[in-house]
Parts: C-alpha cells; sequence; structure tokens
C-alpha cells in the first residue's frame, strides 16, 4: 500500500507534482501489543518549497487565542463560514483530509484539477479540485486555498442546514486545537515553533489523559483497548456514532451488546443493514468510558484511504465525553473529562 | 454396580448438559462472530418479548419458528440464513455480516445516523406557545416597539466581539454581531411578533442572557434565553382606583393570576405575544370580573356571561361574483379541514364574500353553490386535475417561481419538497409568456423542478441544483429566516 503524506499547505502542490513519500511503519500490520509509549512520532516531510503566505490560516492579529462558536445539526458541528461572499456553514470534520466543498454551491469554480480515485471497494470517482479565493471561518481567514468537491446535499436534506461543505484538521494544524463539545467551542490557540501557548494569560489545558498519536494526510489516530486488546481508532469529529471494525477479534466484537440490527443510509438512496450497539469495556488512557455507542460495520475504504489498519473510529459519543486537546506540532492527545464521567 | 455406572454416567451427563445450558445462556441475544451475525432464540420468550426482539433486531417471524425445527439453512431475498436448535430452550439464527455496510464509510464522507437510534429525539420542536409574557430582571435588557428588537447586554467591557444568536437568524454566529456602547453592548433588529430562542456569544463563547429569566433547554439540554415579541396590547381605562387588575381570557385557560396588568397614567395596562387566532377575555379587578368596556366586540357565552373578544392576524376576503339567484354559498378549504357546514358566505351587490384571519400558507378551496362544488373563477390557479381540480391560492406568499422561454407550452406544473414531489399538485399559469406560481415557504432548504409537458426539468433561472438519485438533479432553493 502506497501512502502519499502530505505536509499541511502543499497539499495542491504534492498532488500535482506527486511527490510520494512512504513510511514503512504504517504499511506494515499493526502490533496490538505495542505500548501507547511505543508509537514512534511520524517523520513529517518538511519540503523546500516556500509556504505561499496567503494560503497560511491566520486569526486577528492581537488575539493568541480564536473562540470558534460551534452549531449542532443533529450530531455533528458546524462551523459558520463565509466563502467568497457566500454564507452558510462548514461540518467541523476531522475525518475530512482537506476543505471539501459542496458542489451545489461551488460547481463553477475553475476545475484546477481532476484526478481518478480508484478505490477497491469505493466507487470510481472524479475529484475535483477548485481554488477558493476568500475564506473566513468565523474570524479564522486565509485566501487562495485549493479545496475538493462532493456532493454533500443529502446532509443537508437530512439535517436541515445549508452546508458548505466540510473543513478538517488541515487549516488548524499551525495552532493547538481545543474541541469542548459540552461548550459548543473550538478554541485555536497560537503556538510556538516547539508547540507551546505563546498566550501567558491564558490558562494551559489541563488534561486528565494524554498520549502522542499518529497522523495520516491530516487525520488523527488514536489508541484505545477493548477487551484488552489495543486498537486504532480514527478522530473523526464528522461521525455521528463511534464505529468498530466488523473485522475485529472475536474478543473486541464479544464485548459490545448488539441493541438492533437496522438500515442506514449514507450518500444516495441505497440502505445498508448495521449493527448498533454499546462498547461495554472501552478503555481510553486508563480511563473505562461508559455508553460509547458504535456500529459494527466495515472501514476497508478507510484503511485503503489511509493506507493503515483501522479498528474503529471516535465520533460524537467520545467528543461528548470532555474536552480534547491536539497539538500537531507535539503530535500530542489530551483530554479533560467531563466531572459526570470520572464519578 | 451397572445400574450404578448408568446412574453415574446419567448423573454425569445431566451436569454437563445443565452446565453447557447455563453457559450458552449468558450469551447475549446478539453477537458477532467470524464474520456473522448469531442471533440467540430462547424458547421461554413471552409473546411480548419476541415481538420486541423481532422488531429490534428486524427478524422474520417464520425464519424463527424454523429455528427450532432442527438445522440447515435457508435462502430469503439473497441472504443465506443458517439455524440450528442448540438445546431444548435455546436455538440459533445466523447470517453472514452485510459486506456492503460499510461502504458508505468512504474518505471525506460524514456519518449521519438514523434519529431514532438516538434514545432521545434530536429534533424537538418546541409546542407552539398561545401566548407569553417576557420576564426580564433589568428593564434596559429587551424592549421592542414597531416591530423591532433591541437586545441589550450590560458590562463585557473587556470583551473583543460579542454576537445575538437565535431562533431569529438561524442560529447564526457571525449574522448578528453587537456594538460596545459605554455601558455594555447593543443591537437592534427587525423582527415578527413571536415567540425566539436566543444566546449571546461573547468572544467565541455561549451563554444565556443573564438578565433574562425566561429559559428553555433544548433536545441537546444546553440552555436558552426565551423572548417574546408582543402584538396586543390590553389596557382598561377606568378602575385606576383598583389595587389589582388581572386580564385573562382563552388563551390562559382563564387563569385568575398569570397575567396581572401594569398601572399607568390612566388605568391598566398589559403587552403580551398571542398566536393568530380569535380569543375570549375579561378582566379581574380586585377580584371583580367585568368585559372589556372599550371592545364593541363583546358577546354572551351560553351561561350568560359577557366576554370580550378580538382576533389576531390578517384577514384575506374571499370573493365570488355574480351567483345572485343563489341561495347558500359555502367556502370549503384545507384551511377548515373542507368542512361544508360552517363557512357561509354573506351576499352583497355584486356577489358574495367571506374574510377569514389564515395563517401565511398555501391553501386549497373551493365554493359549494347550492351543494354544487365550483372552482373560483377569478383565480387562474390550480391544484390537481379532472374531478379533483381545486383553486389554489398562497396567503402572504414568500416565493415566486418564474419559468421563461416555454410560452408555446400546454401545462406547466411545479413539484419539489414542498409538495411532496406531487407532478400535478400545483400548476403554474402563464402570464405575458411567462409561467409563475407564488408559494409561501417557511424557511429552510427546498429541492424542486418544473414539469413542461410531462417532462420534468430543472429550473433555468436558478444555478443552484444538486445531485439527486436519479442522476438528474434537482433545483434547491433556501428561503431565509
Amino acid at each position: 500500500m502506497r501512502l502519499v503524506f502530505l505536509y499541511r499547505y502543499f497539499l495542491p502542490f504534492f498532488l500535482t507534482i506527486g511527490i510520494i513519500v512512504s513510511l514503512s511503519f504504517f504499511s506494515s500490520p499493526y502490533e496490538v501489543n505495542s505500548t501507547v509509549s511505543g508509537i514512534s512520532s511520524s517523520s513529517e516531510y518538511t519540503g523546500p518549497f516556500s509556504e505561499p503566505d496567503d494560503a497560511k490560516p491566520s486569526i486577528p492579529a492581537e488575539t493568541d487565542v480564536l473562540t470558534i462558536p460551534l452549531k449542532n445539526a443533529g450530531r455533528l458541528f458546524m462551523i459558520e463560514a463565509i466563502i467568497d461572499n457566500q454564507s452558510g456553514n462548514l461540518i467541523f470534520d476531522s475525518g475530512a483530509t482537506g476543505l471539501v466543498m459542496n458542489r451545489t454551491y461551488f460547481r463553477k469554480y475553475v476545475k484546477t484539477d481532476i484526478q481518478n480515485s480508484n478505490g477497491i471497494t469505493g466507487p470510481v470517482a472524479e475529484v475535483e479540485t477548485i481554488n477558493l479565493g476568500k475564506v473566513n471561518v468565523s474570524g479564522l481567514t486565509f485566501t487562495n486555498i485549493p479545496a475538493s468537491l462532493a456532493d454533500l446535499g443529502h446532509i443537508e436534506n437530512r439535517r436541515g442546514i445549508k452546508v458548505l461543505g466540510l473543513i478538517g484538521f488541515e487549516y488548524l494544524r499551525d495552532f493547538e486545537i481545543v474541541i469542548d463539545a459540552s461548550n459548543n467551542e473550538l478554541q485555536l490557540h497560537r503556538i510556538d515553533s516547539r508547540g507551546n501557548r505563546i498566550s501567558e494569560t491564558v490558562r494551559s489545558f489541563q488534561p486528565d489523559i494524554t498520549q502522542p498519536f499518529e497522523v495520516v494526510k491530516n487525520i488523527v489516530f488514536l489508541k484505545g483497548t477493548i477487551g484488552g486488546k489495543m486498537l486504532r481508532f480514527c478522530l473523526d469529529t464528522g461521525a455521528e456514532t463511534n464505529v468498530i471494525s466488523s473485522h475485529s477479534s472475536k474478543t473486541v466484537l464479544s464485548t459490545i451488546s448488539i441493541d438492533r440490527k437496522s438500515n442506514l443510509s449514507g450518500a444516495g438512496q441505497n440502505s445498508v443493514e448495521v449493527l448498533f450497539g454499546i462498547m461495554n469495556d472501552f478503555n481510553f488512557g486508563g480511563h473505562q468510558l461508559k455508553n460509547m455507542e458504535a456500529i459494527i460495520t466495515h472501514l476497508d475504504a478507510l484503511n485503503e484511504a489511509y493506507g493503515v489498519q483501522i479498528d474503529g473510529m471516535l465520533g460524537y459519543n467520545f467528543l461528548a465525553k470532555g474536552a480534547i486537546c491536539i497539538n500537531f506540532t507535539k503530535k500530542q492527545f489530551g483530554m479533560k473529562f467531563l466531572k459526570t464521567e470520572l464519578k | 454396580m451397572k445400574s450404578a455406572i448408568r446412574y453415574l454416567l446419567f448423573v454425569f451427563l445431566a451436569v454437563m448438559i445443565t452446565g453447557c445450558m447455563n453457559d450458552y445462556s449468558s450469551k447475549p441475544v446478539c453477537r458477532v462472530e467470524n464474520g456473522r451475525i448469531i442471533f440467540k432464540l430462547d424458547k421461554r420468550w413471552s409473546d411480548q418479548e419476541m415481538k420486541e426482539i423481532l422488531s429490534q433486531y428486524d427478524l422474520d417471524s417464520s425464519l424463527v419458528a424454523k429455528a427450532y425445527s432442527g438445522k440447515g439453512e435457508v435462502m430469503i431475498d439473497s441472504i443465506l440464513w443458517k439455524y440450528r436448535t442448540v438445546n431444548p430452550f435455546f436455538a440459533e439464527l445466523s447470517k453472514p455480516l452485510d459486506k456492503r455496510s460499510g461502504d458508505f464509510l468512504q474518505k471525506n464522507e460524514v456519518l449521519i445516523i438514523n434519529d431514532s437510534w438516538i434514545r432521545k429525539p434530536l429534533f424537538v420542536e418546541s409546542a407552539p406557545v398561545v401566548s407569553g409574557l417576557n420576564s426580564f430582571r433589568r428593564r434596559g435588557a429587551f424592549k421592542y416597539e414597531n416591530e423591532v428588537a433591541q437586545f441589550f447586554l450590560p458590562n463585557y467591557k473587556d470583551a473583543s466581539n460579542i454576537y445575538l444568536s437565535g431562533t431569529f437568524n438561524d442560529w447564526s454566529t457571525m449574522q448578528s454581531p453587537m456594538t460596545a456602547c459605554d455601558s455594555g453592548w447593543i443591537l437592534r433588529i427587525s423582527l415578527k411578533p413571536g415567540k425566539y430562542l436566543y444566546r449571546y456569544i461573547v468572544d467565541g463563547k455561549w451563554g444565556t442572557d443573564p438578565n433574562n429569566e425566561l429559559q428553555e433547554r433544548d433536545d441537546e439540554r444546553r440552555n436558552n434565553s426565551v423572548v417574546f415579541c408582543y402584538n396586543h396590547r390590553f389596557a382598561l381605562k377606568d378602575k385606576t382606583e383598583a389595587k389589582k387588575v388581572i386580564v385573562t381570557g382563552n388563551f390562559t385557560n382563564w387563569s385568575r393570576d398569570k397575567f396581572p396588568m401594569e398601572r399607568n397614567s390612566n388605568g391598566w395596562s398589559l403587552d403580551l405575544y398571542l398566536q393568530e387566532g380569535t380569543y375570549a377575555y375579561k378582566f379581574i379587578a380586585d377580584g371583580k370580573w367585568l368585559a372589556d368596556p372599550a371592545n364593541t366586540d363583546n358577546r354572551k357565552d351560553a351561561n350568560g356571561n359577557l366576554n370580550s373578544f378580538f382576533s389576531i392576524g390578517e384577514l384575506f376576503t374571499f370573493r365570488l361574483s355574480d351567483y345572485l339567484s343563489a341561495t347558500k354559498i359555502i367556502l370549503a378549504g384545507s384551511f377548515n379541514k373542507w368542512r361544508q357546514d360552517e363557512l357561509v358566505m354573506t351576499r352583497d351587490n355584486t356577489g358574495w364574500q367571506l374574510p377569514l384571519a389564515l395563517a401565511p400558507g398555501n391553501y386549497e378551496y373551493k365554493f359549494i353553490v347550492d351543494g354544487d362544488w365550483i372552482t373560483d373563477p377569478a383565480n387562474p390557479y390550480k391544484t390537481g386535475s379532472g374531478d379533483y381540480t381545486n383553486s389554489f391560492m398562497a396567503f402572504k406568499p414568500n416565493h415566486t417561481f418564474v419559468l421563461e422561454n416555454y410560452s408555446d407550452a400546454a401545462n406547466v406544473n411545479l413539484a419539489g419538497s414542498f409538495n411532496g414531489w406531487s407532478a400535478d399538485s400545483y400548476r403554474m399559469v402563464k402570464k405575458d409568456g411567462k409561467w409563475t406560481i407564488s408559494l409561501y415557504l417557511k424557511p429552510g432548504k427546498y429541492t424542486y423542478k418544473f414539469i413542461v409537458d410531462r417532462k420534468w426539468i430543472l429550473d433555468p433561472g436558478n444555478e443552484i441544483y444538486e445531485a439527486n438519485e436519479y442522476g438528474t438533479n434537482n433545483s434547491v432553493l433556501w428561503i431565509e429566516q
């Protein structure tokens, strides 16, 4: 499995020039016995290119922290945005590799690149890239940045809210990111080159637990255990529920009480059968997290897209357990649980 | 000796079987093993338990009956089910996991679940309120005059920005910035009378209005402040000598204490929000009930008590010209569930008329002229076809659909998410070479198409469209607040 590992703003350059950096440790099967401290920090490609300054996301000059209010639509988190004079919402989706715009509102843009995604599992589709002029994401601004196009009308129709697109970590990773779901806040803290917060006045994040994390294509992968087995989860703020891979071992699956079998529809009209249940033995950083809902389904397309074996996804239920802090410079994940979770 | 061995063997077997059964009974009803979903069925379930489990796991009852008949396989809808009887109490049904089950989990795809899976409903629409009275701790925190609302948040001198977000701006976090003034932050916005929920966003942090005592929890268990924009003033000019005056009526279930009036220079008054409708009311001055002396619409109820009446909402006058020789004409429509005896029209010099209070919306109607149902001859807009043709009107329409360059088409209909994609319910009318129809649409997203002589087309005047399941696209329309 080839692995394209991209560095933040170089996405378009890399896509077009096609620099591929294979990282051997991702292609090896994941060691279930490895300890959390044993994760090697991923080496990032830092190319010789100079970053286009205007593509760099910026927050108002006088502030060291930008707090972005999040809105809810179902269990999705939305950020209001104005993109080239169109106002609407971006779904805050840490499972999105970059900016993905809704074709409904951006179809007239000039396509700067068209690539075929030839998935084994997924449908063959063209991925079109456009260039956005001026982007204002609730105070976080940047100009002249690439984005891909996708049909997102079904999300609008299901959740009744205008969706301009999806935004993942790609344009946030220069900041220390705090997601406080219970207060509906996304905080972006300015950090220095070593990843420390610049501001003296803002109290640093006080996590109950920390763990180093892996990054592939701006997606954060975390470790958790089920039934004593250590598993790799992708952190996905765009998932209304957690997911456990149906390929998981019997030990893992036996800890999940399955509440119902039901049909779920994604994009388009095809509905598929999924199992919905509770992860009864989910341990995260030494904390047993209760009432973690999950669907059991295969994750083949994502495994293929990211070139890593993914055992599950941590979505809304996980985020609702407290506030989380992600620092891409330090490759450090922190979580502060709600008081009710620590009882 | 033989019998002793037999006995021991029997005991041993019995222990084994019981042991196995206990082990098996601890298994969950549904489990996943080796790529198969396995359901454990228990003969001792009551009918009710069985029914619940079948619906929970979407299982077929005929399959369950089969499972107790031994071991075998059965093909249903191209799915191979296996069944086996485990022991006298338990049987198993199993099927392979749906291979497509994860197909929707693609890169850059959000995962949306069914609302019914979540134990609490996600979208609880707050029940419509009949009447509402604000409760602010501080007088200046909210004012409403001439359909302009003024929100005031005192203090917060150090804040760098404050936004007002609520049901009136679709919970926008960017559209309504407040302005700093010497004692706090202020914002004036145009609002129609009604009930609104809101929160302030101080430097990105959500919070309720500290000066508003009215709060309501939403489905995410977050508190919102509640405000009413008033549309009615009760006034009583006399009774200045009274110590306490209450207004009561059918809008408050004739409560004797909910709405105390405020004393002013020439009597008593109270502002309220009332939803559209017709109301009966009375004042209670120091315990004594009286009808409104300033109201000309005072009527006696069945017990002979005199009540005052008034209506909120705008009137639309239905007219039918001519038919002067008819003896009785009735108006029936979707606004009164097509009741044939309720809305009797009045005859005047040129025809028949009836004023009716209506909420903004889209309505179908007909006139019943001495028992014969007719459409409105003065209204070209119709829905349906043949005997099921009705007149159509939008009261206070807020969007007009226009189709140009199809002047030689014979029929153009409008179908969309607002009418369940019905192909013949909204017929457009040709005027000056353009086909048009006006509708009242609540704020939100709509998808639609025109049907020109049975051919479905996108709206050529609207460049916003999205993919549909047929690969033919639908036009998209957003109605803003």
